[in-house]
């Protein structure tokens, strides 16, 4: 008998601290949905990717509402962050990118966007609008925007790229580093074959499968993130690779012999969004978020900082820096003609396409 | 110990063990054994329970959903179809037995090179055993990403071994086989695990006692004869240990493959790893954890029993 009260004991205690944990960890989740949007305080959680949660890419919310606290979770991939999304994250703000908007929607994880709201929102540009578009309703707001291309080191390829071909070219066999991803490398493939990349059959993905396989004894390494390509790129080790522009403008600031191509089947172009998530408390301070993203100090510091464009026209038109307008080919004004925007993924081609890219990297 | 009670010993634990810690215990605290037990044993079994457990039945369940669509918590019809289309995809196979060969291969290697350091610190270390412990444990201070980073530097093109080949004009190129493959990831978690390989095998050559030494001495064995005879048997329990503790993790492994592996480095943790973090396909992922769990599990008791460890241990 003796031996039960202690132990009944300790177990009291134990939930007793449990509850105190559990109560202290609500406790913060109370205070931001009980804190009234109009007076712009409270907590703000922002599923962001690595680097855009520094503070410069929010510097016009942070002025303007300097009493409310953002917090940031950090993704590292769009399949990261809509599977945490699936999973029921509780952040009000997440940033997917071109491609990966279809699901959020069909899942309804998204809430719609008033765009009466949004003070900066005349700023942006109608085809830009349209891509965060899903069935006709703004679903995302448009932010950066970049192209995908070829980069390469021009001391090693002094006869240039042309096409994104080069990637699987012999020639520079163990000096090619393509980007972790099948979805991205399906998209390639498309271009190179001319596949409508929104209906790609099976036995075109049998055959992109293979094409990829083969691919990867002459891909010295296949880049997750982006300092791990410049690295590649500086030292020498890779001649040529699937990048984003943004690789390319801070390589060439380095000083790195390095071009951006204009591939003959054209650049790749995507858009990095905002949604909402559907059943936020914190609508209204989410959507103040949006609408500081939009305002010209934060794109000024992602065209700046990143290299990368934003989708505020005025931040566009101020830009002078003859390095960017070439990295963003401002310069060029058949350069959209000759680029391919991303389609979005159905949930079936996301599954299809990332176990074939699965099947690539486990290839015997 | 007390498995085969030998007829005069009945008395024994009743005066010496159990009736002495029950009523020292008592007196100490005002807690019985198992009041003290519950204590003692419920954080930890807590924790287990909330952050191993649970998230491993979870990962069970998810490897029956159908797809990722739905709720995290909604209820769905269960489905093989990740576990069909696993046992239909033969590279992943393929893929799984690299990567136990390969850990095969990292955990002999690690636990002979760990072996001298471990009988060195036993029984040579002295005074200074703790120093040098300090000294093999150093590396952990340092994050285990930038320990295989700084690899990276040593076996790039312009790393610190092809510079100096360079130097002392053995190579005229650059050799690119160091780096980004299979090899760079063996040499790589070789090197981070030999100090875990050693602490065990260190446990247990401790554990021996001297005089077993000074009697094999005493009665003509050689040191040779000793080590094989004493030492090596004696230890075995540890290098076991050692084998274990990095065969189990170096399956799975992902970190270092991403880094130093290069397109043809990858592990089977890798291809899980993508499956949760690149293709939003989390009931695939939480299938092939399942069949590695289940893998490493079965290889284990093959080779528990093939070594009878019980024997060992007693």
């Amino acid at each position: 008998m003796n031996a039960k009260r202690p132990s009944l004991y300790s177990l009291t205690s134990m939930m007793v601290m449990l509850t105190l944990l559990l109560s202290a960890c609500g406790g913060g989740v109370v205070t931001a949905t009980e804190a009234p949007a109009p007076e712009a305080t409270g907590t703000l959680s922002v599923l962001e990717w690595a680097g855009y949660d520094a503070e410069d890419f929010w510097v016009d919310f942070k002025n303007a509402y300097p009493d409310v606290t953002v917090n940031f979770e950090i993704g590292i991939s769009d399949a990261d962050i809509y599977s945490k999304m699936a999973a029921g994250n509780q952040a009000d703000v997440f940033h997917p990118y071109s491609g990966w908007l279809q699901f959020y929607v069909d899942e309804g994880l998204v809430e719609e966007i008033d765009t009466s709201k949004l003070t900066n929102w005349d700023k942006v540009s109608e085809s830009h609008k349209k891509l965060g578009q899903i069935n006709g309703k703004q679903y995302f707001i448009p932010w950066d925007i970049g192209f995908t291309s070829i980069l390469y080191r021009t001391d090693k390829i002094p006869e240039g790229v042309d096409s994104w071909a080069a990637l699987m070219d012999p020639k520079y066999a163990g000096h090619i580093s393509m980007w972790d991803d099948g979805p991205g490398a399906v998209t390639i493939s498309s271009y190179i074959h001319g596949y409508d990349e929104t209906a790609i059959t099976d036995e075109q993905l049998a055959a992109i499968q293979e094409e990829w396989i083969a691919q990867r004894d002459l891909n010295l390494f296949y880049w997750a993130g982006e300092p791990e390509l410049q690295e590649g790129m500086r030292s020498g080790d890779v001649w040529v690779a699937y990048a984003w522009q943004g690789s390319y403008a801070l390589l060439l600031g380095e000083g790195v012999p390095v071009a951006y191509a204009n591939p003959k089947e054209g650049r790749n172009s995507w858009v990095g969004f905002y949604g909402i998530r559907k059943g936020t408390e914190n609508l209204d301070l989410a959507l103040k978020f949006l609408d500081a993203k939009l305002a010209e100090a934060t794109g000024n510091n992602v065209v700046n900082l990143f290299y990368y464009g934003h989708s505020n026209q005025d931040v566009m038109n101020s830009v002078t820096d003859p390095m960017l307008i070439e990295a963003f080919g401002l310069n060029d004004p058949s350069i959209l003609e000759k680029t391919n925007f991303t389609p979005n993924l159905t949930a079936e081609q996301r599954d299809a396409w990332t176990s074939m890219w699965a099947e690539v990297k486990a290839a015997p | 110990m007390t498995t085969t009670p030998s007829p005069s010993l009945p008395h024994f634990p009743e005066k010496m063990g159990e009736g002495d810690q029950r009523s020292g215990g008592g007196r100490g605290w005002g807690l019985d054994r198992r009041a003290t037990f519950w204590m003692l044993y419920l954080p930890p079994l807590l924790w287990l329970g909330a952050f191993f457990l649970i998230p491993l039945l979870l990962m069970f369940a998810y490897s029956f959903r159908p797809d990722m669509r739905g709720d995290f918590f909604q209820l769905w019809q269960p489905s093989l179809n990740q576990y069909e289309k696993l046992v239909s995809t033969g590279s992943y196979w393929r893929l799984l037995w690299t990567s136990a060969q390969m850990a095969l291969l990292i955990s002999v290697i690690s636990v002979v090179m760990s072996y001298p350091i471990a009988y060195f610190l036993a029984f040579h270390g002295r005074q200074r055993v703790g120093f040098y412990l300090v000294l093999l444990l150093v590396p952990f201070w340092t994050s285990y990403l930038l320990r295989v980073m700084a690899w990276k530097m040593m076996l790039g093109t312009e790393g610190v071994i092809n510079s100096f080949l360079l130097y002392i004009n053995i190579i005229q190129e650059p050799l690119t086989a160091l780096l980004y493959n299979r090899n760079a990831v063996v040499i790589t978690l070789i090197y981070v695990w030999i100090p875990f390989a050693t602490l065990p095998i260190l446990a247990a050559l401790q554990r021996i006692d001297i005089a077993l030494f000074e009697a094999a001495a005493d009665l003509g064995a050689r040191p040779f004869h000793q080590f094989i005879r004493i030492t090596l048997p004696l230890s075995l329990p540890g290098v076991f240990a050692a084998f274990f503790m990095v065969f189990i993790p170096t399956v799975g492994e992902y970190v270092t493959p991403l880094l130093v592996g290069g397109s043809r480095g990858s592990m089977y943790g890798n291809i899980i790893q993508d499956f949760f973090t690149k293709a939003a396909n989390w009931p695939f992922g939480s299938a092939m954890s399942m069949i590695m769990l289940a893998g490493t599990l079965i290889l284990v008791a093959i080779a528990a029993r093939l070594i009878n460890l019980r024997d060992l241990l007693e």
